[in-house]
């Protein structure tokens, strides 16, 4: 699914990103990124979503090279990932349903077949009563779910999450961890940044830990 | 926790997947082409009742501009009318290039006749009129307040005249017709004065290139009004834009409410440009009645044409959506999502 090959990003001020970057990610895996701040964690999500190039070697996404990605083309790979940010990034003047339907309307879906699957993302999460409220109305856990609802109701074949628990505590993380885990079931490649490591501890699934840009840990969170 | 598969049936319902028909082949992402198409249109009508409603937000805001954009508007083709209507008061080109054939005062009505009748079917020639003695001294009369005077003269001293319109304008043709005329039995002389016809067309000209200048002056500032206009809506969405960037909406679906936007703001310049030039003309135009009836002339200002008024608003939705597309192309590349 995800295949970093010797990647490393080097910004204009000589700051070094990600510094030889090599692992992969099958398909339907559950995997953790982690490392303090400035370990490259965000470095690495920016690079799958297209906002920054690798400035070596090669990143590869479903097959498709991201160093060489043309600009026309970015929209449609991102159309195949979810993503999921500390901060929600929803839209406070739409309802919850809207924020919810955006990708299957920038899909092109039909209004019955958005309706259907909006629905259906927000029953997932647990929100199908709150589709006609507005962010502002729902507490800070349930607009992290209307932000999960919108990155899933495409069923992309990668969800990506940068700190999706940073502002939880730690009852809501867990429900929100459980949330991913299901959305994994359904075969969904998840990938998710954090420094929460307790979290991380409890879940048991393969961790990548980064230290100033470099790979120092591939294995199971103990 | 663990990863427990889930059968297929319940992945799918669970997801939100709609089962897919055996032989079809489409990814389950992707409508078919009526879907689309059905979607596209429903996008465009959604840009714009948004747009629509975001104008109206803002009522005071939006009229302003729109009446900055109409004073814009409205001067140069305020300008381009009233010069209409100069060239309209010193007659058209042709009848302006006519040429005069003073007969001999012993040229009768019947003779004056016959010759403008043959005149009249040469190929170069358009229309020939024949005046009278008796109508050219009736119109000068009547023209020039000479009434009494002209009483005073012992016989009309006024030659009858045939007036010829040609139908090229060139000045070689018409000096070269003018000589063929003069050479014809009973004309007295053939006069043809172009060096009025020549000033008038030198001003009207020096008229029209300021016209010109002043509308591309006009229509860049109107552009950088739309794009300054837009400029600060894109701020205002600027999270949004964000948002949609990264879920996978492409520049053409960023790009389409703001166009709808702009265009709307050159409907409503272009309908009040309209409205100014057709109050404003008819305003002037009580003056221009009043000065023309000091003259003797029924003159008066012709309004916005119908086609004239149409052709303005088509513009302004044109420059209001031209001006959106270069304010969103120019910020779009700054709007990648952070």
């Amino acid at each position: 699914m995800i295949r970093f090959e010797q990647v490393g990003k080097r910004y204009p001020n000589g700051h070094v990103g990600l510094h030889e970057l090599s692992f992969h990610v099958r398909r339907g895996e559950f995997i953790f990124v982690t490392g303090h701040s400035g370990a490259g964690k965000s470095t690495m999500l920016r690079l799958l979503l297209a906002m920054e190039r690798p400035t070596s070697g090669k990143l590869l996404l479903a097959g498709q090279d991201l160093s060489s990605i043309t600009t026309a083309q970015i929209p449609f790979l991102r159309r195949q990932i979810g993503v999921v940010f500390q901060n929600h990034q929803l839209l406070f003047d739409r309802s919850v349903f809207d924020n919810v339907a955006l990708p299957l309307k920038i899909l092109g879906m039909g209004k019955d077949e958005i309706a259907k699957r909006t629905l259906l993302a927000l029953e997932r999460v647990s929100l199908k009563d709150k589709a006609e409220h507005f962010p502002a109305d729902l507490s800070t856990g349930q607009q992290q779910r209307v932000g999960i609802a919108r990155a899933v109701v495409h069923q992309p074949a990668l969800l990506l999450a940068d700190e999706p628990t940073g502002n939880l505590d730690p009852r809501l993380a867990a429900e929100i961890m459980s949330v991913f885990e299901d959305i994994n079931r359904l075969g969904t490649t998840v990938l998710i940044a954090s420094h929460d490591l307790a979290l991380i501890a409890r879940m048991r699934h393969r961790l990548l830990t980064l230290q100033r840009g470099r790979l120092i840990g591939d294995g199971e969170a103990a | 926790m663990s990863n427990t598969p889930v059968p297929p049936s319940r992945v799918s319902e669970r997801a939100g997947v709609l089962p897919k028909k055996p032989n079809d082949k489409r990814p389950a992402n992707e409508p078919d082409f009526s879907t689309l198409l059905l979607s596209w249109l429903d996008s465009h009508r959604a840009s714009l009742a948004d747009s629509l409603r975001r104008l109206g937000r803002q009522p005071i805001g939006s009229f302003f501009t729109c009446l900055v954009m109409a004073i814009a508007l409205s001067l140069p083709m305020g300008l381009s009318l009233l010069l209409d209507n100069v060239e309209r008061l010193g007659g058209s080109w042709q009848r302006a290039a006519q040429i005069s054939l003073f007969m001999q005062l012993d040229v009768d009505n019947a003779e004056g006749e016959r010759l403008r009748a043959q005149i009249a079917e040469r190929p170069d020639v358009a229309a020939a009129d024949w005046v009278s003695r008796e109508q050219a001294l009736a119109e000068l009369e009547q023209q020039a307040g000479l009434g009494e005077a002209l009483k005073e003269l012992p016989e009309n001293p006024l030659p009858g005249v045939i007036l010829v319109t040609p139908k090229q304008i060139d000045k070689a043709g018409l000096e070269s017709l003018r000589q063929h005329l003069a050479e014809l039995p009973g004309v007295q002389q053939a006069q043809l004065d172009l060096l009025w016809v020549e000033r008038l067309d030198a001003i009207l000209g020096l008229g029209e290139r300021f016209i010109f200048g002043l509308a591309v002056l006009l229509v860049l500032a109107l552009l950088l009004v739309i794009g300054n206009t837009i400029r600060l809506h894109i701020e205002n969405r600027r999270s949004e834009i964000e948002v949609i960037k990264l879920v996978g909406g492409t520049d053409s679906y960023v790009r389409r409410p703001f166009l709808y936007m702009g265009a709307l703001y050159g409907f409503g310049a272009g309908l009040l440009a309209w409205l100014v030039l057709v109050y404003g003309l008819d305003w002037l135009n009580q003056a221009v009645v009043r000065l023309a009836g000091l003259y003797g002339s029924d003159f008066a200002l012709a309004g916005v044409p119908l086609e004239d008024g149409l052709s303005l608003l088509a513009g302004a939705i044109l420059l209001g959506y031209i001006g959106a597309w270069l304010a969103v192309a120019r910020h779009l590349r700054e709007l990648a999502p952070r």
